[in-house]
């Protein structure tokens, strides 16, 4: 009995946390899952990420998606210094513990495959064959 | 002669129980046999009406019924990706990525010893002397629908210039996208740094 109580209560405070009726609603049709969890922290990109470590591991931390991303999220868009926590390969979040910061750093992109953006391949060396432009007379051309 | 009849006939089956356990290679006297199924049912007269009343009420409906009520309000076994992800090690063999001293300075020499011990041949780089004279690579090129994610690269580099980055999530839609030349690679590097700089810190006893 005192399990079924415990989980009324946590899905109570889930519903309160999502902001009531509409706000659990919007959830589910977001994640399929209302979960309660104490708030880590925001990336740059507006992403916050909470945790729950009654979850198991894989399940114990999770990441709200930017409302910008819509229904268009996508594992891609987790920055690399929370990828580093949200995968579980370090306890300190970024917050406790920042990473390395560089001016030579470049902006996190999500997977560009399929869109416009997507890397398309190149040479970076010069041809080793060139094509032969035959010797032109001042007469010809004239 | 009925009688004699029955002898031999007594006999015969005699003389078969005696021969069984010597033509059976294994005695089945010596051996621990466990019944692992769960046996006869039991035909005392309570245990057949009990069956047949649960046949006749259709029971098993109702008890699956139950484990499926459970099972809704159980906390699911599975992850859900990608709001949740799940664990990776620090050594995790992902995307490669060239990475850059602090100053910003590739740290890739050409010393080509990744190409050389690369067993499926995937990457291919050619060198040249810059204008300030020090060796860089023009082309380095990894196919990576090659790859086969074995991480000697990153082990054969005596600089850490190529790592395999701990991001997976790069899958394309064609086969072009997956021929990585040497400025992807650098931009993977320059977007992971943090995360591989802290990967190798998090690792650095054992390497």
């Amino acid at each position: 009995m005192a399990t079924y109580l415990e989980k009324l209560r946590h899905f109570r405070q889930a519903f309160k946390q999502h902001g009531g009726m509409l706000g659990s609603l919007k959830q589910l049709y977001w994640t399929e899952e209302l979960k309660v969890g104490t708030y880590v922290g925001a990336d740059k990109y507006g992403n916050k990420y909470y945790e729950n470590n009654l979850f198991f591991v894989g399940r114990n931390r999770w990441i709200q998606y930017a409302p910008q991303y819509g229904m268009d999220y996508d594992g891609s868009q987790i920055p690399s210094d929370w990828h580093r926590w949200m995968h579980n390969i370090g306890d300190t979040p970024p917050t406790a513990a920042p990473l390395v910061e560089h001016p030579w750093l470049m902006d996190h992109t999500e997977n560009q495959a399929g869109t416009p953006g997507a890397y398309v391949g190149y040479k970076t060396t010069k041809p080793k064959i060139e094509q032969w432009v035959p010797p032109q007379s001042k007469t010809t051309q004239s | 002669m009925a009688a004699l009849w029955r002898a031999s006939k007594s006999g015969s089956s005699l003389l078969m129980h005696l021969a069984r356990p010597a033509a059976v290679t294994q005695s089945r006297s010596g051996t621990n046999y466990i019944q692992v199924n769960p046996g006869d049912p039991s035909m005392d007269w309570k245990d057949i009406t009990d069956r047949a009343a649960g046949t006749v009420f259709i029971t098993e409906l109702v008890r699956g019924a139950g484990v499926v009520l459970g099972h809704l309000f159980k906390e699911p076994a599975t992850i859900n990706y990608p709001f949740e992800k799940g664990p990776l090690s620090p050594r995790f063999r992902g995307e490669h990525a060239l990475r850059r001293y602090p100053s910003g300075e590739e740290r890739c020499i050409a010393c080509k010893l990744c190409e050389a011990i690369c067993p499926a041949q995937a990457i291919t780089i050619e060198a040249e002397p810059r204008e300030d004279g020090s060796r860089r690579t023009t082309r380095y090129d990894i196919d990576m629908s090659k790859c086969i994610y074995c991480g000697f690269c990153q082990e054969a580099c005596p600089v850490d210039a190529i790592v395999e980055g701990p991001n997976f999530e790069f899958s394309t839609e064609t086969r072009e996208e997956m021929l990585y030349n040497k400025e992807k690679l650098l931009s993977n590097g320059d977007k992971w740094e943090p995360e591989i700089a802290a990967n190798l810190q998090a690792d650095h006893l054992y390497r």
